[in-house]
């Protein structure tokens, strides 16, 4: 009776029960579609593959767009990042020598290098240094991880402050020498 | 009543359990091993339901690699330490090691990247493909520091020279 009253089929219950007639009009109203669909066979292939160009369609909720930064996980990739870019440098620099040792030989290097405004200079030592000095000291972070150390939540925050602090310093330090 | 009393005595109910229990029991010459009783229905392979496969376990793609990954960490600051502070063209040897010890950290960080964003398992294509790029790239690089490093002045040279200019 309450799931009648809810779905919104009182009125209809109650009319049939009252007047049979109307009661049959109904049943077979709502038995027969108003509208007629096409229906149309596919095989099992051609059925998952509008499966999957609908799965590809759809929106998925954001997840990594709105988790809260943290020293934590900014620091991680962060370490990632930097040892990716001075590896790219490296790998960079070590095939440019093998297939043109000619440009990229060290007297053209520190040529172009002495060339270089000291603004610019200073900006490229800074860029250099400071990837290079957090990914080594958030590398020893990581090495007293597997050690067993800092692995508390207050240990990690500490021991991430005190790389960024390492590292500012480093960067200073380098770029002063 | 007396029937089934005599139902439910001792003899007659061991004698149904033994039945009921070889009813129940699986039949091993009937099905084979894909299609096993279980409680809860037969377990059929190869449909999509199929647990995912694992590599059989290897020292070398495991504990082994993870020591040596630390170990080559650890060692890579004493030997930019020394390295910086000996002056590269006086002591050529560690101005080796450290090139290669510096690869090879870049070529297992590149590696971590490819297990890490581009599986094999996800990728069947791209990721074997990038593994081996990687690989071949390493080895290029690895010419052109030894290239570098006895044709020329040496990485940890070129560095302190380039700080300088």
């Amino acid at each position: 009776m309450m799931i009648t009253r809810a779905v919104g089929l009182g009125v209809a219950v109650r009319r049939s029960a009252l007047n049979p007639q109307a009661a049959r009009a109904l049943v077979f109203r709502n038995a027969t579609p108003k509208r007629f669909i096409q229906i149309q066979s596919l095989s099992p292939s051609a059925e998952q593959q509008i499966l999957n160009s609908q799965r590809l369609k759809r929106p998925s909720s954001p997840h990594f767009t709105i988790y809260q930064p943290q020293l934590t996980w900014i620091g991680s990739i962060a370490n990632r990042v930097t040892g990716v870019g001075l590896s790219v440098l490296l790998y960079g620099y070590a095939l440019a020598y093998l297939v043109a040792p000619g440009t990229f030989d060290s007297t053209h290097v520190i040529e172009f290098v002495a060339g270089l405004p000291d603004a610019v200079k200073y900006a490229g030592k800074a860029i250099l240094a400071a990837p290079f000095a957090f990914h080594s000291w958030n590398g020893l972070r990581h090495l007293s991880w597997d050690m067993g150390k800092f692995l508390t939540l207050k240990g990690a925050y500490q021991s991430g402050y005190a790389v960024l602090g390492l590292t500012a310093a480093t960067t200073v330090g380098l770029l002063m020498m | 009543m007396s029937l089934a009393l005599a139902a439910r005595s001792a003899t007659n109910q061991r004698i149904a359990a033994t039945f009921a229990r070889r009813a129940l029991a699986p039949r091993f010459a009937r099905g084979a091993a894909d299609t096993a009783y279980v409680p809860g229905g037969p377990v059929y392979k190869g449909t999509v339901n199929d647990p995912t496969t694992f590599p059989p376990p290897n020292k070398t793609h495991g504990s082994y690699h993870w020591a040596f990954e630390r170990l080559l960490s650890a060692g890579l600051v004493p030997l930019t330490v020394a390295a910086f502070a000996t002056s590269g063209s006086n002591y050529a040897m560690l101005d080796g090691i450290l090139g290669v010890s510096l690869v090879m950290h870049s070529h297992i960080g590149f590696d971590a990247l490819l297990v890490d964003y581009l599986h094999p398992r996800k990728f069947p294509l791209l990721g074997p493909v990038l593994t081996w790029t990687l690989r071949a790239t390493t080895v290029g690089v690895l010419v052109g520091v030894y290239q570098f490093n006895t044709q020329d002045i040496g990485l940890t040279e070129l560095i302190a020279k380039v700080w300088h200019a």
